[in-house]
């Protein structure tokens, strides 16, 4: 490595605008300027599309304050994205530490693999496929009374649990991954040091293993949250009449009801809330990054 | 006490079963439903292969996975080549504004795609650009950079300069030490980036529903029609067919790459 | 394995064959005309047969876009001017349509076939706007409900069925603020286009919150839930129930309560800027045609024609010549009127906050 005196001798030249110019040209009209173009429309009275008159109006902000609905909503989607988050973390965490300390050689390779190969099949399709497995008369249920014919109709498909199901077998191969790296990373000997000095395994978990696996656990748990808080594909297909999320609301204003203004306002509010959590989560995302 | 006991091992590995039991299950049954002959999806099973044949009639399915591919691959040659470019920059030079460039990269993965796809659904069809193939292009690649500047990075982190210096010592000019030294170095993480890059585009459903236009659209976009607006196994016989060669492609790039093994 | 090689082989011939016709007769991709039309999935416009039939003879093919309401099908027109060419437009929403500007007058002596709808059909309020017509009458049925007659017998004859305890939790519910509504105000003593009493609807449909299963969107997911028994009882079309019955052997029968139905007029239209105006012209004449639509109606379920000539040549026994002709069944049917913006936003903002309340 060469030494940050030597880096900085060196001219800003020509190349750094070549290199980075399109880059963040193609940023700029793709994601900068939109979500300009968003804040402009979501303080517009209508879409102003095919000659429609739109004037200047912050009713599309007070909506949401005004009717408690969208409150509940906006509160339903976080509840949604904590709790698959913790569910991918409390299933993800064990099966990446088994899978580097504790399976070894050619076994963990192929295994990591199989892991990780669902993440790379078409993820509507994986959501689908549950609607297959949850659905009345469908294979669960045909299973589960196999061996408990008392059982009856599980009543799985269109629940919330149904959602969760969904969602934690999406994000889950994420988690693991994530983890798994980080895990892979920590010492053997320190593991055996603390064990030798008479540390219970609790103990080893709590003081080494959760520290040092923290900046994994955090970019999971990012990968997690912010896609889960604006989903709206799994909780219709899976969710029924329990799937109405702050997402579904979002996309109805797109693609049906035509009130982009009030969608571009509930997205920012909900852009909001997904900042505000990660302020809160920076303390810990700072730790994890040093 | 201080080494996992037997009985430990044990409960680990069928743990571990579990996991995959749970993540490959869903996955099997939609391939055997494939099979199936109600289209219903009612059971028992009966097999037939007419899904199969339906689907090779169905132009409408065949043409979005057509299109699908396509952008893929152009996603993931402009992402990789526009990511490493951008790369270099913040590997080799320190200037004003470059910690702000860096963090400006983050919002395409921390903004939920919602919010990207409706801002250029807005954006798109507001300044004249419009929907269709053009504009998920521009969407995935911006989807797609991030994680390519990230992969790269990550593989220039290890590299020696005094490599480069040694070459422009010796009278390289610098292109032939970006050609000679750097990029050999560099390839494998540019793969590794452009993988990310395809599995990136070839999976987006979000952003392209906002992009598409009737007529034009992707396989996911194409499937979720189906299944919301009148479903048949025809479906699942595709997404059948683009699980086993995706999974088979990894496979392959695995044994080359040996991503994910032993350090 | 085998599969895949086979279908991609199979493709790669038929393909390969597909580019010699072309460069054998060059003519054929000139004469060729596509249009496109935006429906309901399976709902008539594109049976495979028809539309084969109606290609052999005009040369002109047809390609789909679906929606799965009626906003949905209003946004797909304002997002993509100049795509479509023929919309099907239920006649509440012809007049929101017309007056967007969204779809344009029709001139009726272009349809050969105009001559023979009924005239109380032809000339619906709902279809014409300014003066104008702009939607072609093409068929007419009930919502109302459907019940699976292995689960439910005897069938029940009253709108209460829906909220009866005995099918708590059995129930499918189509997600539409709509027809919700209307559905409650008929269960309330309503008038179904100028519902007085908002509050009790609202009660209504709050006390669906034991009854639903969960919401249906489309007729494809009605058959395929019906058919996985998540329902027993569920709210429908009337030509759709025939569809099911006839198409998917499912046991079910539809049921015209004694307190009313909703009754409703769908009827076909032309975009604005479509870019195959003559195109659509005949395809709305060959579907308006009774040769189209009594093999619809036989061979698949359909709802009742607008066409007075296409009902005549009915079998005698089928439903919609022996129950829709009876003017005593139809008597408490209330058809939708023309929607207001403002009334379509109520209903809209109450149905949205019981789906809440439904949910919790």
């Amino acid at each position: 490595m060469s030494d940050k005196a030597d880096i900085q001798r060196r001219p800003v030249n020509r190349a750094l605008p070549v290199l980075l110019g399109p880059a963040y040209l193609w940023l700029a009209v793709t994601v900068f300027l939109p979500l300009s173009a968003m804040v402009y429309f979501s303080f517009l009275s209508e879409t102003p599309i095919g000659g429609r008159e739109a004037v200047w109006t912050l009713s599309n902000y007070g909506e949401f304050f005004d009717k408690a609905f969208y409150r509940t909503l906006m509160w339903r989607s976080f509840r949604l994205g904590a709790e698959v988050t913790l569910l991918c973390f409390l299933f993800g965490f064990p099966c990446a530490y088994v899978l580097a300390k504790m399976v070894k050689g050619r076994w963990r390779e192929a295994l990591f693999l199989l892991v990780i190969l669902p993440f790379w099949s078409n993820a509507l399709v994986r959501i689908f496929s549950w609607t297959m497995v949850l659905r009345g008369n469908g294979v669960l249920e045909r299973l589960v009374n196999v061996f408990l014919p008392d059982v009856g109709s599980l009543n799985l498909m269109f629940t919330y649990p149904a959602i969760l199901i969904g969602l934690v077998h999406s994000y889950l191969p994420y988690m693991i991954l994530t983890c798994y790296i980080s895990i892979q990373a920590i010492d053997d000997d320190l593991i055996e040091a603390a064990r030798s000095m008479g540390a219970g395994r609790f103990t080893v978990f709590r003081r080494i293993l959760l520290p040092l696996a923290l900046p994994g656990i955090m970019a999971g748990s990012i990968l997690t949250f912010v896609p889960v808080i604006g989903s709206f594909m799994e909780p219709r297909l899976l969710g029924g009449r329990n799937g109405t999320f702050i997402g579904t609301v979002i996309e109805d204003q797109f693609t049906a009801v035509f009130n982009w203004p009030l969608g571009a306002a509930l997205s920012f509010i909900m852009l909001g809330f997904v900042l505000i959590v990660l302020l809160l989560a920076a303390p810990m995302i700072r730790r994890a990054s040093t | 006490m201080k080494r996992p006991t037997r009985y430990l091992t044990t409960l680990s590995k069928v743990y571990l079963g579990v996991i995959l039991l749970f993540l490959y299950v869903p996955i099997v049954v939609m391939a055997v439903m494939s099979f199936n002959a109600s289209p219903l999806y009612a059971l028992p099973l009966e097999l037939t292969l007419d899904w199969y044949r339906a689907l090779a009639s169905n132009h409408k399915l065949i043409d979005a996975g057509i299109n699908s591919l396509k952008l893929a691959v152009m996603t993931t040659v402009i992402a990789s080549l526009l990511g490493t470019a951008a790369a270099l920059a913040f590997f080799r030079y320190e200037f004003p504004g470059k910690r702000l460039l860096q963090i400006l990269l983050y919002p395409p993965i921390a903004i939920p795609w919602l919010i990207i796809g409706t801002s250029m659904l807005i954006f798109f069809f507001w300044i004249g650009i419009g929907r269709g193939l053009h504009a998920m292009l521009l969407g995935h690649v911006a989807l797609a950079l991030p994680y390519v500047v990230i992969v790269v990075s990550a593989r220039l982190a290890g590299f020696d300069r005094t490599l480069e210096e040694a070459a422009r010592s010796l009278g390289a000019s610098p292109l032939q030490v970006l050609r000679y030294v750097t990029l050999p170095y560099l390839l494998p993480g540019v793969v590794a980036a452009g993988l990310f890059a395809f599995a990136v585009s070839f999976d987006q459903f979000v952003v392209s529903y906002f992009l598409a236009v009737p007529g034009v659209s992707t396989l996911p976009v194409e499937i979720y029609t189906a299944i919301r607006k009148g479903f048949t196994p025809e479906v699942n016989a595709i997404a059948t067919l683009v699980i086993s060669v995706s999974m088979v492609l990894l496979l392959a790039v695995a044994r080359l790459y040996k991503f994910g093994g032993t350090r | 394995m085998t599969v895949n090689t086979d279908t991609l082989l199979g493709r790669l011939q038929r393909s390969s064959i597909a580019v010699l016709v072309l460069v054998a007769f060059p003519g054929a991709l000139l004469a060729a005309e596509e249009i496109r039309v935006l429906n309901w999935q399976g709902y008539g416009t594109d049976e495979a047969w028809a539309l084969e039939a109606f290609e052999a003879q005009t040369d002109i093919s047809v390609v789909h876009d679906y929606f799965n309401s009626e906003q949905e099908m209003l946004t797909k027109l304002r997002t993509n001017p100049g795509t479509y060419d023929v919309v099907l437009i239920n006649s509440a929403f012809t007049s929101v349509a017309a007056r967007e500007g969204l779809i344009q007058a029709l001139d009726l002596s272009r349809l050969n076939n105009a001559a023979d709808l009924s005239p109380e059909m032809r000339d619906n309020a709902g279809l014409s706007h300014d003066g104008k017509t702009f939607g072609a009458a093409w068929v007419w049925g009930l919502t109302s409900f459907a019940v699976d007659t292995t689960d439910i017998d005897p069938v029940p004859d009253s709108i209460d069925a829906l909220w009866d305890e005995a099918y708590a939790g059995r129930v499918g519910w189509r997600d539409d603020a709509v027809e919700s509504v209307m559905l409650a105000a008929i269960a309330t003593g309503q008038d179904i286009n100028e519902p007085t009493d908002l509050d009790a609807i609202r009660d209504k449909l709050r006390a669906l919150k034991p009854q639903i299963r969960t919401f249906w969107s489309s007729e494809n997911e009605w058959n395929q839930f019906m058919s996985s028994n998540e329902f027993d009882i569920a709210t429908y079309w009337s030509g759709s129930a025939s569809r099911s019955k006839s198409q998917f052997k499912l046991p079910v029968e539809f049921v015209i309560p004694t307190e009313g139905a909703i009754g409703w007029l769908d009827g076909l239209s032309i975009a604005t800027d479509a870019p195959h105006e003559s195109a659509a012209y005949q395809f709305i004449d060959w579907m308006i045609d009774p040769a189209f639509y009594v093999q619809w109606d036989t061979d698949v379920g359909a709802p009742a024609s607008a066409n007075a000539k296409a009902l005549e040549q009915l079998d005698e026994t089928a439903f919609n010549r022996q129950i829709l002709g009876d003017a005593e069944k139809l008597a408490n049917v209330q058809f939708m009127g023309a929607m207001e913006d403002s009334q379509r936003e109520a209903f809209l903002a109450l149905w949205q906050g019981t789906k809440t309340y439904l949910q919790e």
